[in-house]
């Protein structure tokens, strides 16, 4: 028989949903965002246990091992807040939310990493690089709402979907489109930054090389540095390397008198 | 050099790397700590929003697929456009000194992997976070988890505080032995500065493409080169064009 207890509210959601953005906030090497999950979701527990030992009892299963992309967590937590109902309810009093966490973790962690950080990234960056490179002042603003627009909308819609559809990762996959976007933003990414450097002759007076060879020649040398530059990334070199090793091959020009 | 204004400034400096850097991992990722943003938003701060563009369009595509997978921590690039801006802006006898800019990046990348260390430090410091939650019943509390997680803001801010308060002043420091020295080492920091997007530019290209001479890479730079150089076009046109052939390109492929 179904317990008395009060169901959730979409301010409970709501609260979760701004929760979120703090999910990382005591990230570390053992326990990475468990802490963060469970003080995400306290605002669902505690409509759902006004009875402090079993919050207390819920908190402990919510503090265990945790983490995902952080962005794609909120389809977690809409998941978990609503199996955290329909066990407090006692529709479901046996619902293993551990396993459903375990579960959804791993595939979210790696298609958020690939979409947020590997396409989502890259290609706002790149185009507020682009524009920035041409001296306009708002290319800052520019990135942030290319990003924020997906970022945050996609963050709040999916607690809601994630309670509503009680964590179908399929579902959600089917929905967006993440692998299809994520290979679209690449290839956008690609070709914003091969046109970055095929426009080294037009950046701002900040930004152009100071060297004296027409723009034809300017751009063809940009690319042949570039493809350099990546051919020495790709056989081990890192930036850091690259940017002392490019300094010192200015400064040896310079006191040769080449540039 | 050190009077009370500059340590105000410093100081100033320092906080504003503090909060920024909460964006990065801690609070929010809105992207607020990506070099684009950092640097211009602590240039403006600090009166040299020309520095701190310059810095963070230079920085940003340097480490942008840097990713922070599972407990991997990639290079603190906030700290290094916040100091970075920080010493140019304070450093430099005009705004917008090239030759200043380009000495404080490489100063300020070259202790990237000392801020590495810093950030490594003070996540693995983190890990005694979930045992202070527990009550005396080896149960978490409300008030535990919120106090102690929310606690763990003030780690991430202070480690972020403390590296520029660290590497600005010693920056400043070496900033003035740099302007004592030939015109070559400014013509060499001018010329560095303005190579630096084509590292950013190779980083991406490395990390996107399995390819050196990527077919999309080139036919973006085509893209670019034509509209500019022989169509005469404003470079934001040559861009959308660029990112639109990227987006075309791909959906006649199928994906």
């Amino acid at each position: 028989m179904a317990r008395e207890a009060a169901a959730l509210r979409t301010t409970d959601l709501l609260g979760v949903f701004w929760r979120s953005f703090f999910i990382q906030a005591s990230w570390s090497y053992d326990r990475l965002q468990s802490l963060g999950f469970a003080f995400a979701l306290l605002t669902a527990l505690r409509r759902l246990y006004p009875d402090k030992a079993e919050l207390s009892s819920r908190l402990a299963v919510h503090t265990e091992y945790f983490n995902t992309q952080p962005y794609l967590a909120s389809f977690i937590l809409g998941a978990a807040a609503r199996a955290e109902e329909e066990r407090a309810t006692g529709r479901m009093p046996d619902l293993d939310v551990t396993e459903l966490k375990t579960n959804l973790m791993a595939p979210l962690g790696a298609l958020g990493d690939s979409f947020f950080w590997g396409s989502l990234k890259p290609f706002a960056a790149a185009a507020a690089v682009a524009v920035l490179l041409t001296g306009a002042w708002w290319a800052p603003i520019l990135f942030l709402v290319l990003y924020n627009i997906v970022h945050v909308g996609l963050r709040f819609s999916l607690v809601f979907i994630g309670y509503s559809t009680q964590g179908d990762v399929l579902g959600l996959m089917t929905r967006y489109g993440f692998t299809r976007l994520a290979r679209r933003y690449k290839v956008m990414s690609l070709a914003i930054v091969g046109c970055i450097v095929g426009t080294v002759s037009a950046w701002g007076t900040d930004f152009r090389p100071a060297i004296a060879i027409p723009a034809p020649g300017l751009a063809i040398a940009g690319l042949a540095l570039t493809l350099a530059l990546t051919g020495l990334l790709r056989i081990g070199a890192t930036p850091v390397k690259l940017m002392i090793g490019l300094a010192a091959a200015c400064l040896a020009c310079a006191l040769g008198g080449i540039v | 050099m050190f009077d009370a204004h500059m340590i105000m400034q410093v100081l100033a400096a320092a906080v504003i790397c503090g909060f920024i850097g909460l964006d990065r991992t801690a609070l929010g990722q809105f992207m607020i700590s990506q070099p684009v943003v950092a640097g211009p938003l602590t240039g403006w701060l600090l009166g040299d929003v020309t520095a701190g563009l310059v810095i963070g369009g230079t920085l940003e595509l340097i480490w942008v697929l840097d990713m922070p997978i599972g407990t991997f921590v990639p290079a603190d690039s906030t700290v290094a456009a916040v100091a970075a801006t920080a010493i140019a802006a304070l450093g430099s006898p005009m705004p917008g000194d090239l030759p200043v800019i380009g000495f404080s990046l490489l100063m300020t990348v070259v202790m990237v992997p000392v801020t590495m260390f810093a950030d490594h430090l003070m996540r693995k410091r983190n890990a005694q976070i979930p045992q202070l939650v527990l009550a005396s019943d080896g149960r978490p509390t409300e008030a535990g988890v919120t106090g102690w997680h929310l606690a763990g803001l003030i780690a991430f801010f202070l480690k972020s505080f403390f590296m520029c308060l660290a590497l600005v002043p010693a920056g400043l420091v070496l900033v003035s032995g740099f302007q004592m020295l030939p015109a070559a080492f400014f013509r060499a920091m001018e010329v560095f500065v303005t190579l630096l997007p084509l590292l950013g530019a190779a980083s991406v290209a490395r990390k996107l493409s399995m390819k050196i001479l990527d077919k999309t890479l080139l036919t973006g730079f085509c893209v670019g080169a034509v509209s500019v150089q022989l169509l005469h076009l404003p470079e934001i046109a040559a861009i959308i064009l660029a990112a639109a052939g990227g987006w075309v390109g791909v959906r006649s492929h199928g994906a």
